[in-house]
């Protein structure tokens, strides 16, 4: 091994072991130790508080609920747009992923006035003679508000997984079955599905992690009694109760069991696909019938699943809105009012700051790590492998906890000035989409391409540059606008770490706003809609710079 | 330009022996073939000659000069690769003005070079082409290009034809042929192909299991093949096996289940008594000839090739092949015959006794 790349190894090491696994180290050991004796005193009081049992509960239920609706909107979903051809279906899928880019915590609250108990929902579904009287969605059946709220903004990363799953099964195993005989539904059930499973593991194990740990939607229905409301709430007296450190391992100990468990389950076994003679694409063109029928389908949960988005945006123009479907009458004070308030500003600010810093030190850090783990031999590569994908199933909510209490009292304490660690925990969180992306490029251009440049006079490093990088832009660009947009909406890192006001990013200035009690809601929408409207002009303008080289890259 | 010589080079992978102890030389100029079937070591030998793999043990030399330590840029031996390896982002001529950038020619001298390299494999009019509109033939031309351009001391060709249809390798076997000639350059070509290699080789040395078995002219391979295995891997070949009764050094004859042939022998160490095979290529074996062996054989079945037709002949246990180029040798199937074959169409090797490792 060349000495330049054992110092980048041990650079990267030792930011992964501060930022990565320290804070999770401090946190096991301020839950596990009590006045430097080994005890699971704190642990028994979590279990005996019944408020405690009922938050794990009931964050295990929203989970599985979640991902149940999830799984039963995406892989429909899937077979619609892989299988089949009806009109409008490039757009419609595109359209189909844009919740995913749009906050949930946003979302929930302009679905607080969609689903009031006088709200359009409930108007709509009396109407409609579908229901008698109004349902408490924000009372008694807020749970399903926040998994309808959670499910909408989820699905887009089922149906990814799931219908590249759906796609990499070879037309041609399926014709094998029919040949023999099978029926349509049999053939799915035998032949399919198995070998969709790996694929469906993975969007299922997603969702239901988001789910389990997310903070902002829970409390924007002020269904506070689930795990990751519980552990916010004990963020402010970390010092004298050391319960929020047992509480965290909790989170984390359910989350890994969930994790190994369905990887045990149902991720073992990932197929290759069989043989390189395809038969072809298997999408089928639909009679129009069925074509209209399609394209409504999946133009009905576009529209369903951009409700919360569109209930924003109605919150913030609405004037008047009692008793109706739609507003009566329309104001856009509230967008100059919300942008005149001497939280919003600094916290646009602040947020823009804090996902550039974060998106260009992912892109340092993920392209550099791809690139080791492609093109280096070292020993400790499957150790790095792992540990760079050990955010996935550690939650914002538990990095945020271990961040705050482990940092607390050193130069990088959040309470004096958050930023720093608010950039390194986005970027430490979404580092692994950053590698993934990365490598894939690395693996997609072969080898010999490099190879050719070296052949020809070129260093290692002019290669890189020259042909390397420029051959994994795309990706790496995918990569940087997914870190960037995760960072702008990221909520549980922002409310747990951000306690001074002036160092608030968008989101924790948002919960902020919602907290005041006669326009708070009409505010924190307005910024709500800033926010979106900075997040669809950076994308826009990201895929506009570099839109013809992406174009000509993603044909290679 | 210089010789390459190539001494004692070897190559472990974990156990297996890549390239086992392999000494030759290359002749500044010529087109020169490395030869054997996969898995022989013939590609990791290039990849040595190019800087892309180190040697364990021995020597590669530039005429008098070792490479050993020089950077794979700094041996001035361009790479044509099996997959082409253009790049994607660049154009044409992006592409084939890279080696000239690096070695820092000036941008005028570089155009003009680009578009007469591009000039010389028919590629001009495509010059600010993205490589992915190109067909596989078009890019196998800029590749080229862009490995000669440089004009380099060697150039280092991986199965280059072996991604191309049957027709456009014809095609591009007389293009390369036609380039080394033109340009002088010396060439080294991997490939499993033998008809390539024959038909477009100065030299070539046929490898197997990291050894090179033997090295010569094409012409000479073919006729007189060192031992079993470059026979049968260049071209066809009957084999007949049985015991030296008379060896004189140039000439020989061996006792076989189907007779005693006289032939050429392989080599002048081949001693009577010793385990031998009679080697006829079916070209030779006539059903309608006068040669001095001669074998009793059954018609067992007739293919038409189209050119020629072959016949699938059985004597006693021991398949034959036969072939006859036009009308055919007159035989139906099912037919008795005698097939015949002179002492200087026969040529016998050496081979291992049974029981011998």
């Amino acid at each position: 091994m060349k000495k330049g790349t054992a110092l980048v190894i041990a650079v990267i090491a030792g930011f992964l072991g501060i930022f990565l696994l320290y804070p999770i180290l401090y946190v096991l050991k301020e839950a596990f130790f009590s006045q430097g004796t080994f005890s699971l005193a704190y642990f028994r009081n979590i279990l005996a508080n019944p408020t405690a049992r009922t938050a794990m509960a009931n964050s295990f239920l929203l989970s599985l609920a979640t991902t149940l609706v999830t799984a039963l909107l995406a892989i429909p979903l899937a077979f619609l747009t892989t299988r089949f051809r009806f009109p409008g279906k490039t757009l419609l899928t595109g359209l189909l992923l844009v919740p995913m880019i749009m906050p949930p915590f946003v979302g929930a609250i302009g679905m607080r006035q969609f689903l009031a108990r006088f709200g359009s929902i409930n108007l709509l579904l009396i109407q409609g003679g579908l229901i008698a009287s109004p349902i408490d969605w924000l009372g008694s059946a807020r749970f399903w508000g926040v998994v309808l709220v959670e499910a909408l903004h989820l699905y887009p990363i089922f149906y990814l997984n799931a219908s590249a799953a759906l796609a990499n099964v070879d037309p041609a195993l399926e014709e094998a079955a029919a040949n023999l005989g099978s029926s349509r539904l049999r053939t799915f059930w035998r032949v399919t599905l198995p070998l969709m499973m790996p694929g469906l593991f993975a969007g299922a194990i997603l969702v239901s992690l988001w789910a389990f740990t997310d903070l902002g939607t829970p409390l924007i229905f002020e269904y506070r009694n689930v795990m990751a409301v519980q552990i916010f709430d004990r963020t402010t007296d970390l010092t004298d109760n050391p319960e929020g450190h047992a509480l965290v391992v909790l989170m984390l100990l359910i989350t890994t069991v969930i994790f190994l468990t369905s990887k045990r389950f149902f991720g073992k076994k990932g197929y290759e696909t069989v043989g390189k003679g395809t038969t072809g694409k298997a999408e089928k063109e639909l009679s129009p019938f069925w074509g209209l029928l399609a394209m409504a389908a999946v133009g009905g949960v576009v529209l369903v699943a951009c409700l919360p988005h569109i209930a924003v945006i109605f919150t913030a123009i609405r004037e008047k809105w009692f008793m109706t479907i739609l507003p009566e009458s329309y104001t856009f004070q509230y967008f100059e009012k919300a942008l005149g308030h001497n939280l919003t500003l600094p916290s646009i600010r602040n947020s823009i700051l804090l996902s550039t810093v974060s998106a260009f030190l992912d892109i340092v850090l993920g392209v550099t790590i791809a690139y080791l783990l492609a093109r280096r031999k070292f020993r400790g590569a499957n150790l790095l492998d792992a540990a760079v994908m050990l955010p996935l199933a550690i939650p914002g909510i538990v990095l945020a906890f271990g961040y705050l209490a482990c940092f607390a009292g050193t130069a990088l304490d959040p309470r004096l000035n958050p930023l720093p660690l608010l950039a390194i925990a986005y970027s430490v969180r979404r580092l692994p989409y950053m590698v993934r992306a990365a490598y894939g490029g690395f693996l997609q251009i072969s080898q010999s391409l490099e190879e050719a440049a070296v052949n020809l006079g070129s260093g290692t490093w002019r290669t890189v540059r020259r042909i390397t990088l420029p051959l994994i832009s795309a990706n790496v660009l995918a990569g940087a606008i997914l870190v960037f947009s995760f960072a702008m909406l990221e909520v549980s890192e922002s409310l747990i770490l951000a306690v001074k006001e002036q160092y608030f990013p968008i989101t924790k200035a948002i919960y902020q706003l919602m907290g005041r009690i006669e326009d708070g809601a009409f505010m924190a929408s307005a910024l709500g809609v800033w926010s979106m409207a900075f997040l669809a002009v950076s994308l826009l303008a990201a895929g506009v710079l570099l839109g013809r080289r992406m174009g000509q890259l993603f044909r290679i | 330009m210089d010789d390459i010589i190539l001494k004692n080079v070897t190559k472990r992978f974990g156990k297996t022996m890549a390239v086992d102890n392999v000494s030759f030389e290359i002749k500044a100029g010529s087109l020169f073939f490395l030869l054997g079937p996969s898995g022989c070591g013939k590609t990791t030998l290039l990849r040595m000659i190019a800087g892309f793999c180190e040697l364990d043990e021995g020597d590669i030399l530039f005429g008098a000069r070792s490479i050993r330590a020089v950077a794979p840029g700094k041996r001035n031996t361009t790479m044509v690769f099996q997959n082409y390896a253009l790049w994607p982002h660049l154009s044409v001529h992006q592409n084939v003005a890279y080696g000239l950038e690096e070695r820092g020619v000036p941008r005028e001298t570089i155009r003009r070079q680009v578009r007469e390299a591009l000039a010389g494999v028919h590629m001009e009019a495509y010059e600010f082409r993205k490589p992915n509109e190109l067909s596989g033939g078009q890019q196998q031309r800029v590749a080229l290009a862009r490995a000669l351009v440089v004009k380099p001391d060697a150039v280092l060709l991986d199965e280059p034809l072996s991604n191309l249809d049957a027709k456009l390798r014809m095609e591009m076997r007389r293009e390369i042929r036609h380039i080394h000639d033109e340009t002088g350059v010396t060439m080294i070509y991997v490939t499993h192909d033998q008809k390539e290699a024959l038909t477009m080789a100065d030299q070539i040395a046929v490898m197997s299991m990291g050894r090179v078995e033997q090295i010569g002219t094409p012409q000479d391979m073919y006729r007189s093949p060192a031992n079993i295995f470059v026979a049968t891997f260049l071209g066809e070949a009957n084999l007949i096996y049985g015991e030296l009764v008379a060896a004189d050094g140039r000439y020989g004859s061996l006792r076989t289940p189907l007779g005693t042939f006289q032939g050429r022998l392989a080599n002048r160490e081949m001693r009577e008594k010793d385990a031998g095979c009679c080697m006829v290529r079916p070209e030779n074996l006539h059903l309608a000839g006068s040669g001095e062996n001669q074998i009793p054989v059954q018609v067992a079945d007739i293919v038409f090739l189209g050119e020629a037709e072959q016949y699938l002949l059985q004597a006693d246990t021991t398949p034959l092949k036969a072939l006859a180029v036009g009308a055919g040798a007159g035989v139906v199937k099912g037919q008795q015959a005698r097939a015949t074959f002179t002492a200087e169409e026969a040529l016998l090797l050496p081979a291992r006794k049974e029981g011998e490792p």
